[in-house]
């Protein structure tokens, strides 16, 4: 097929030169780099908590500062993954009254998934209101359409029925762009719930799923725990720039609106949902679905356990 | 002035009205990519539209503009077009039934297309019939009734035919029957029938949608239309020769239109091509009387008649000629059918007594008489709607509101910001609103109220609050109390009880059609309380 077989020798010599040449170019700027988590640390479990302090301050510049105490966005998306954002645009009400995820911090992860060479990034999640209303009143469509992502509709096509071997669900239709990516991140809104008290990540896998999914309420805890132990995420970043205090999870009245410029971002599922009750006044453990998944070892809410750094620009 | 290339013209003409017209019908939706930043539709006054003229070829129509002019006593803006095209009859002729109506081109090209109708089969087919009377009587049925207040042009107004008949039956059957294909081949086992699957999936839902659709009385609406196709074998363009109202619309103008047919009877073989390919039944064989209402102005005859003994200039008409009047029985019986059909069918009580519970009519529809005067049941409302919620009404609103739109919850829901259904009505039946609008005002277009018998909560079985969470009023109109029920086997439920509180409940529906207990929720939407009402309220 090639006009000239590359001989070993040559191949040889080639990686050499390569590798020789990223270990040189990194051990010269590794002094330079921020403090970063490393491998050999324990706990490996972090939690990372964001403060937009200044005044009109850049969400994008606390999500960029955040991902770099992490070590890093390569750290997580390697060269050619397909990553999907599963943000929650589960309402068509605009970003202002913090129903859904806020469009600057989909944005954010976005590009920094891409410039750490992800192949393809996705936006998914299964709506309750009409899938293109949610995209551009939520302004993820904007988004998408800015960065390049794909925005994947919820078509039925894309629901197949899978083994979530939970304790209350077994087979359920899954919406499999979620399944089928290499890396997830779960990109949830802060807000209150009628019913399970709070909308944070492990409940964002609502969103993910199809079928009959008002009925996962009559057992919500149980059922979102079953979830949350299907879908792994790689990372949870908690959208906490603005909550909603009241009327959740629809809202639909600045009033139910509170600023709090805040971000969580966590390699622990349960780690970043407790944290993130706290911003209610809620004891963690009060939340029945954090409750349950701590039981099932799915992650911790007790921060002591975890490496805690904070952020602020 | 025979000139050859007019009738490619006419064919030219045909395809590029019926292109235009599948073109807009398939663009009577959300648009498939939104990408436009409505993220402030909420405070400003822009919200998500149609990018094209969607109800194009109604401001087109002047049956469409003369029935709510009559009906509504009020002129309706936006309708220059059809004025345009009545004011052209009398010039031109029918040249719209010939150039333009897109449904004409569909019965055309049948009739044209392997035809079953050969030689002199097809030449008796295309000679005058009494039965080509049959439209002019429809037509006064029609402009009487809307002049007595009720619009039913569009159950027969070619446009709001062909519309709902490819919108709400032929384009969702085929859309359903392939969703059916996509999703086996997407859910298969076999990696590179899922790719097949999604890229039929990809092309496919750029025409039908990304969903299942359902339309009630669509079965109805697609045999109907199946039958006016299968009518052009009993004779060419059966539906524009013997029921299209516009058709007769457009007859009665051009009855004495300067565009006239030369018949050259010395010339003449009687070789009867002519009438052969008569799309009109025009009589257009010289030796008889050519007939300007009925001429289609397909052109035909002129561009093949061997002795050129045919063809269309400008010329006075004359005053002798024309028989095919409408009797004075047929004129009677359309004025009495005319009113009576109007009168008859609000005895149901639906107006007068009281409004039908299940009758959600969409946000921003007049109040119900007024509403019966514009709505000319074109369908594009209930094309639009994005959760298909919005379907013709069978029984709901009665023998004078058949086809008019209805919400049925368990089928799709009023979105809380969407106002699409409002800006597309040609009639302005619905009230264009923004979202702001929809939602400060309230709009309401029903209340909600609980069936406790079959309330999870409330009947002791589960704890649920689907109908609390999905509300999307700000407070919610549905709140809790908490409550404590002993079960069957002694074991204490906690639960949460949902109300109703109904100042704040708008109708949207989306309660009922999340509700667990599916086909009868136990949350349900009736139209008491309606804002388009006076009288059909609850409250003080």
């Amino acid at each position: 097929m090639f006009e000239h077989s590359i001989t070993r020798r040559e191949a040889l010599s080639n990686i050499l030169k390569i590798t020789g040449g990223i270990a040189a170019a990194y051990s010269i700027s590794f002094p330079l780099m921020p403090a970063r988590l490393n491998a050999e640390s324990k706990p490996t479990n972090w939690i990372i908590e964001g403060y937009g302090q200044s005044s009109g301050y850049s969400i994008n510049a606390l999500t960029r500062k955040m991902f770099e105490f992490a070590g890093g966005i390569s750290t997580f998306i390697s060269k050619g993954d397909i990553v999907v954002i599963k943000p929650n645009v589960s309402w068509a009400q605009p970003p202002h009254l913090a129903a859904t995820t806020h469009p600057e911090v989909v944005q954010a992860v976005i590009e920094l998934c891409q410039e750490a060479g992800a192949k393809k990034v996705r936006i998914a999640d299964n709506t309750i209101h009409d899938a293109r209303r949610c995209f551009s009143v939520t302004g993820v469509g904007l988004v998408a359409e800015k960065t390049g992502a794909e925005l994947v509709d919820p078509k039925s096509s894309l629901m197949k029925e899978m083994n979530l071997k939970g304790e209350r669900l077994n087979l359920w239709p899954v919406f499999t762009p979620i399944v089928e990516a290499d890396k997830v991140i779960n990109l949830p809104v802060a807000k209150v719930h009628g019913l399970s008290g709070l909308t944070l990540g492990l409940k964002n896998w609502i969103g993910a799923v199809g079928g009959r999914r008002p009925a996962l309420h009559q057992d919500i805890h149980q059922t979102i725990v079953d979830l949350a132990g299907f879908f792994k995420p790689t990372l949870t970043l908690i959208d906490a720039t603005r909550i909603m205090i009241a009327n959740g999870p629809s809202g639909g009245d600045e009033k139910d609106v509170k600023t709090m410029n805040r971000l969580i971002l966590s390699n622990d599922p349960v780690a970043a949902d407790a944290k993130a009750a706290g911003l209610f006044n809620k004891n963690p453990l009060d939340v029945g679905f954090i409750k349950i998944a701590q039981e099932r070892g799915m992650g911790t809410s007790d921060m002591e356990k975890l490496t805690q750094f904070q952020v602020s620009v | 002035m025979k000139i050859k290339y007019l009738i490619w013209v006419r064919r030219v003409s045909q395809v590029f009205f019926f292109c235009l017209f599948i073109y807009l019908l398939l663009g009577t939706r959300l648009p498939q990519d939104v990408y436009i930043d409505y993220t402030s539709s909420f405070s400003g006054n822009t919200d998500i539209r149609m990018n094209d003229p969607v109800d194009f070829f109604w401001r087109l129509d002047p049956l469409v503009w003369l029935t709510s002019l009559l009906s509504s006593k009020q002129w309706i803006k936006g309708f220059g077009w059809a004025v345009g095209v009545v004011a052209a009859a009398f010039f031109l002729g029918r040249f719209f039934c010939g150039f333009i109506c897109p449904f004409g081109v569909m019965h055309h090209f049948i009739s044209v297309f392997r035809p079953v109708l050969k030689g002199k089969d097809l030449i008796a087919a295309n000679q005058p019939r009494p039965s080509m009377k049959i439209k002019y009587f429809l037509l006064v049925v029609i402009l009487v009734s809307a002049l007595a207040g009720i619009n039913f042009s569009g159950w027969l107004d070619p446009m709001s035919v062909l519309f709902k008949s490819m919108g709400l039956a032929v384009f969702p059957a085929l859309g359903n029957g392939l969703i059916e294909v996509i999703t086996m081949l997407a859910q298969s086992d076999i990696k590179s029938l899922n790719y097949l699957g999604y890229g039929i999936d990809y092309l496919s839902t750029r025409i039908f949608g990304y969903q299942y659709i359902a339309y009630q009385t669509g079965f109805m609406i697609g045999a109907i239309f199946l039958l006016i196709l299968y009518l052009n074998r009993i004779k060419p363009r059966f539906f524009c020769r013997v029921i299209c109202p516009l058709g007769a619309l457009l007859g009665v103008c051009s009855k004495y239109t300067i565009l006239r047919l030369e018949q050259k009877e010395d010339s003449c073989t009687h070789c009867g091509i002519c009438t052969k390919h008569c799309q009109g039944a025009a009589s257009c064989e010289p030796g008889s009387i050519w007939q300007g209402s009925e001429c289609l102005l397909c052109l035909n005859c002129q561009e093949l008649c061997p002795e050129n003994a045919l063809s269309f200039r400008f010329a006075l008409p004359h005053t002798s000629g024309s028989k095919m009047d409408l009797g004075r029985r047929y004129l009677l019986g359309g004025l009495l059918a005319g009113v009576s059909l109007p009168f008859l069918s609000k005895l149901d009580g639906k107006i007068y007594k009281v409004a039908p519970p299940d009758l959600i009519r969409p946000p921003g529809a007049l109040s119900e008489t007024r509403f019966l005067e514009r709505c000319i049941r074109c369908g594009l409302c209930m094309k639009v709607c994005p959760t298909n919620a919005i379907h013709p009404a069978f029984a709901e609103a009665g023998i004078q509101g058949f086809w008019t739109p209805t919400l049925i919850m368990t089928f799709g829901y009023c979105e809380y910001s969407c106002t699409l259904c409002g800006s597309v009505c040609p009639t302005g039946a619905i009230e264009e609103l923004t979202a702001r609008e929809k939602i400060q005002a309230p709009i309401r277009i029903g209340s909600a109220y609980l069936e406790r018998g079959l309330c999870l909560p409330w009947s002791g079985n589960q704890p649920c609050i689907v109908c609390e969470e999905h509300c999307p009023t700000s407070p919610k109109a549905i709140y809790f109390k908490r409550d404590v029920i002993t079960k069957a086997d002694g074991q204490k439920l906690d639960v949460q009880l949902p109300f109703v509180e109904l100042p704040r409940c708008v109708g949207c529906g989306i309660c009922e059609n999340k509700c667990p207990v599916k086909g009868k929720p136990a949350i349900r939407v009736i139209s008491a309380g309606e804002s388009r009402s006076t009288e059909n309220q609850i409250l003080l």
